[in-house]
């Protein structure tokens, strides 16, 4: 191949990686526009009432409403704190017990039978425990949420640290690291990856546990606003609410991603988000 | 000089892998170790860098005890291990954390550079070919400065041509500071270029069986007949070897022959 046709060709593809960078977000809204769009259409010509499920126009309007009377950034904005609060408790304590077991097998036969039995009970089964515990207030909540990141965080982690190529290992041997040396040169950078993903699962089950910590018993968030909206009869409401929990949510997965992708430049994947 | 005494492995699981290994190494030698798959030459490298230390006998540097990784002591795999989430200049200068940072950056760009790599210090590894790979590798078990340099089959992976490239290249870097050179490698061609002793070792358990002298002068020619001369005796040798019979003139005379199969 000479080098001009190998020129144009490296051309043609950075065109195309540029369309396709435009076109792969685009393609991802396509589904739920085109559904919005269908129900608006089939509410507006009279096909269905739209009472129980409403149109998208009338969720934007209460949406708007909801906004203008400040309800909704502040119920939001509690909701959030507390994904925050719990996420940050369980991230934590599951990064030192699932990095403690991963690295010492000792701990993680003392440890981990235990943990994962814990784990097998069904999550929402621990909130009457809670709440006989810690109240109904806000203390039972962040621990119920961050019981629920702690077991993906731990598992993750303690997984991706088991799994870590020996090969490398042994380079880290050759050049006679440390035992802290080895966590902090080899280990952590090689499950970096493995526990980013694993943050997220924590992330994602912490905004389901904040539903149920909320639907359980609260004066304010979006999980109330669920609830207030089922008890005064207000479907748009719910839904409102349900897609401020998916909007606060995606932002929050969005930003572990933004935040360690310049720690994951070097993966040898077939593609960078 | 770096002295095996009697070195044995046996593992966990019963397998005797090594039986017995007594071999002495000059300073700035370069000793290739070549023998069939189970004959134990990669077990012996590895209990020489201290890897999987030896459960019989000992082996001594300058009249320390090896048991254990040492700093004197470099080794280089078959794969290039390099780490991945570190770029180019940072797994060359992986061995020198302790040291300040000048002198590290001063140091790596004068490694990539006597590898011929010095435009590609800001590039992750992932972008590396497998060659490049391994000169990065290379590099990188040099910039310590070790007394002993241990290769564990380091070309085997690579294709023909960058093959007996890096061999000539391992040759030039040699010359720098001449360290003690140890290599285990099946392809006799490399163990020729490259050593000035082959010792051919036979399996189960792994000893040496015969000492193959190389007295040409480097630099080696591949096609001369002096070199073909040496390979006829390395390959009677594994034949010899593998069939465990010692050798006898009618042996050695068929052998002469070209009758000799390694493969």
């Amino acid at each position: 191949m000479t080098i001009a046709a190998e020129g144009s060709l490296a051309q043609e593809r950075s065109v195309g990686s540029r369309r396709s960078r435009f076109m792969r977000p685009a393609l991802g809204l396509l589904l739920p526009v085109t559904l919005a769009l269908v129900w608006e259409i089939v509410v507006r010509r009279g096909w269905a009432s739209g009472r129980l499920a409403p149109p998208p126009s009338v969720i934007f309007s209460t949406f708007v409403d909801l906004a203008r009377t400040g309800e909704l950034q502040r119920d939001a904005l509690v909701t959030l704190s507390r994904v925050a609060a719990g996420f940050g408790l369980g991230a934590v304590v599951a990064t030192v017990v699932g990095a403690a077991s991963g690295y010492s097998p000792t701990l993680r036969r003392l440890l981990d039978p235990s943990l994962q039995a814990l784990r097998a009970i069904p999550s929402i089964a621990w909130i009457p425990l809670f709440i006989l515990w810690l109240g109904i207030f806000e203390a039972s909540k962040v621990t119920l949420i961050a019981f629920g990141v702690f077991f993906p965080v731990y598992l993750g982690l303690m997984g991706a640290i088991q799994s870590v190529d020996r090969k490398l290992v042994e380079v880290g041997r050759a050049f006679r690291l440390s035992d802290l040396e080895m966590v902090r040169r080899i280990l952590l950078p090689a499950v970096l990856p493995a526990y980013v993903i694993s943050l997220r699962a924590g992330l994602g089950l912490g905004w389901m546990f904040v539903v149920a910590a909320e639907l359980m018993g609260a004066s304010e968030g979006l999980g109330y606003l669920l609830i207030d909206g089922q008890q005064l009869g207000k479907p748009a409401e719910i839904v409102a609410a349900i897609v401020a929990f998916a909007i606060v949510g995606k932002a929050t997965d969005w930003l572990i991603v933004l935040a360690a992708a310049p720690f994951l430049r070097w993966e040898d994947v077939v593609q960078h988000d | 000089m770096l002295v095996l005494d009697r070195v044995g492995k046996t593992y966990p699981n019963g397998v005797h892998a090594l039986g017995g290994v007594s071999l002495e190494v000059e300073l700035g030698e370069i000793v290739a170790l070549i023998g069939g798959s189970g004959c134990g030459k990669s077990t012996l490298l590895r209990a020489v860098a201290g890897l999987d230390p030896a459960s019989e006998g000992t082996v001594m540097l300058d009249g320390e005890r090896i048991g254990a990784p040492h700093e004197k002591i470099g080794i280089i795999f078959q794969e290039p291990r390099l780490l991945p989430w570190l770029k180019v200049s940072d797994n060359v200068g992986f061995g020198l954390g302790d040291r300040p940072k000048a002198e590290r950056a001063e140091r790596v760009i004068t490694a990539l550079r006597r590898v011929g790599l010095a435009d590609k210090a800001g590039v992750w590894p992932r972008e590396l070919s497998g060659g490049q790979a391994q000169r990065v590798a290379i590099a990188r078990a040099l910039v310590p400065r070790p007394e002993v340099l241990l290769l564990d089959e380091p070309f085997s992976a690579l294709d023909a041509f960058t093959r007996t490239d890096l061999q000539d290249h391992l040759l030039d870097l040699w010359t720098d500071a001449k360290p003690t050179l140890i290599l285990v490698t099946h392809d006799v061609d490399e163990a020729i270029v490259l050593a000035d002793r082959i010792m051919v070792m036979w399996p189960r358990p792994g000893r040496i069986f015969d000492e193959i002298a190389v007295d040409l002068p480097r630099p080696r020619d591949r096609q001369s007949a002096a070199f073909d001369f040496v390979k006829r005796r390395v390959l009677t040798a594994l034949d010899h070897s593998l069939n465990r019979t010692p050798p006898n003139t009618a042996l050695e005379q068929r052998a002469e022959a070209g009758a000799a199969m390694w493969w």
